[in-house]
């Protein structure tokens, strides 16, 4: 169990890097309410573990937890419906509706359903890198892979979402 | 270097993640290679894309004061005896309990790895080596901007579209300093506004900077016979780099920092 001084600290850092760490959640998870579930899940984990943090990047810390804690999230919902399934059903927020009206506005809506469209391994790399600016190195530790990996996920991510952007705009993808 | 191994590293370039020997010598492949500068090109579009804000989903207020609720409630009823300093015991063991739940669904080990530790001088000084390389490639290239105007009026509108904060443009041709144009950068991973002012036989770029890069920069950095000096451009953090001296460094300075 954590102390008291342990948990008023991460619980500083959970605030500091919440939008990071909902961000993450929400575009791993597809959904607020599960988001917002698994990053409180995931506040928890972090006070209990506060003595084990030894240093270095702390936000990298918070992340990597959330992180595990949206793939048990995934899990969990799997067993009610299968993976794909849930992955390829996030619902539409009012944002996008409204944002349909305008050019520019469209163009970023395609990127966020052909980012939503991605396969999560590539999808999750490239959040960390392009929203959170994490360098490879902490992406490497956040997904516990080797760094190599990192970068061909983040080529092959980029290189799925320019070519999905080249091709003639569609019926809205969101609905798969 | 040929156009194979530049692509095989223009992601690394673009993610700030090349030596700097490396990153001389892909910039200048890509100076004078036009589909290497294209395909640069096209990933800095797809990274100012994915980095729109809109895509972005901000923490909601519930869930922050959902935390602090469970935050409160655990210093009110602590379980256990508080430590009265945090123990540091080995490294690895937070990531292995970070990894616990992912193990628990059989995925497999986890490699762990030491953290990098970054701090503010090493970021600052990360920054001012990619001012001093944009300058340098800068003039090592064709022409040193991308929209060639003396026209303020046409400068900033074509800044409106490519960053988020178009800067202030002022043309200072009447005071020895005339305004050749500007053009996009990185600094770090960032696409800043660059500001491209002539005097006499000196090329100026003033780098338009977001305030978290621009934080731990000192005053001035000089390097190889140029300078670097920070002030503010309206309200955005600037750094003037050229190598004029430093009299006509601080004269330059005062007409930008002035208020019009």
């Amino acid at each position: 169990m954590s102390g008291v001084a342990a948990g008023a600290w991460v619980g500083e850092l959970a605030q500091r890097h919440l939008d990071a760490a909902y961000n993450l959640g929400r575009w791993l998870l597809g959904n607020d309410q599960d988001a917002a579930d698994a990053v409180h899940d995931a506040y928890v984990r972090a006070a209990r573990a506060a003595h084990t943090y030894a240093g270095g990047n702390a936000r990298a810390w918070w992340l990597a937890i959330v992180r595990n804690c949206c793939l048990t999230k995934l899990a969990t919902r799997a067993r009610d419906r299968p993976l794909d399934e849930a992955m390829a059903a996030m619902p539409r927020t009012a944002d996008d509706d409204v944002e349909q009206d305008v050019d520019a506005a469209q163009s970023r809506a395609r990127i966020a359903s052909h980012l939503r469209a991605l396969p999560p391994e590539f999808r999750e790399a490239l959040i960390l890198r392009e929203f959170e600016d994490l360098s490879y190195r902490e992406i490497a530790d956040v997904l516990g892979v080797p760094i190599g990996t990192v970068m061909s996920r983040l080529s092959r991510g980029r290189a799925l979402l320019q070519r999905a952007l080249l091709e003639p705009v569609q019926e809205t993808p969101d609905g798969l | 270097m040929d156009c194979k191994r530049a692509a095989s590293l223009l992601e690394a370039y673009l993610d700030n993640e090349l030596d700097r020997a490396d990153a001389r010598e892909l910039e200048s492949h890509v100076d004078g290679c036009t589909e290497c500068r294209a395909e640069l090109t096209r990933l800095g579009e797809l990274r100012a894309a994915l980095r729109d804000r809109s895509l972005h989903y901000g923490a909601p207020s519930a869930l922050r004061e959902r935390i602090a609720a469970t935050a409160a409630a655990a210093i009110d009823a602590p379980a256990g005896v508080a430590p009265a300093r945090r123990p540091r015991p080995p490294a690895s063991s937070w990531l292995r309990l970070a990894a616990a739940c992912v193990l628990a669904f059989g995925a497999g080990g986890v490699s762990v790895y030491l953290w990098n530790r970054g701090t503010d001088d090493a970021a600052a000084s990360r920054v001012a080596s990619d001012l001093f390389a944009a300058h340098w490639r800068a003039l090592a290239a064709a022409s040193p901007v991308d929209v060639v105007s003396s026209d303020r009026h046409t400068v900033k509108p074509w800044f409106a579209g490519k960053v988020a904060q178009a800067p202030l443009v002022r043309d200072f041709a009447e005071q020895g300093f005339a305004l050749v144009g500007g053009r996009i950068d990185y600094a770090g991973a960032q696409r800043v506004p660059v500001l491209v002012y002539r005097h006499g036989r000196h090329l100026i770029d003033v780098f338009v900077l977001p305030a978290p890069a621009a934080a731990a920069l000192p005053a001035s950095i000089d390097r190889e016979g140029y300078a670097a000096s920070t002030l503010r451009l309206g309200d955005q953090p600037a750094v003037i780099v050229s190598d004029m001296d430093a009299h006509e460094s601080a004269a330059f300075a005062k007409l930008l920092t002035e208020t019009p």
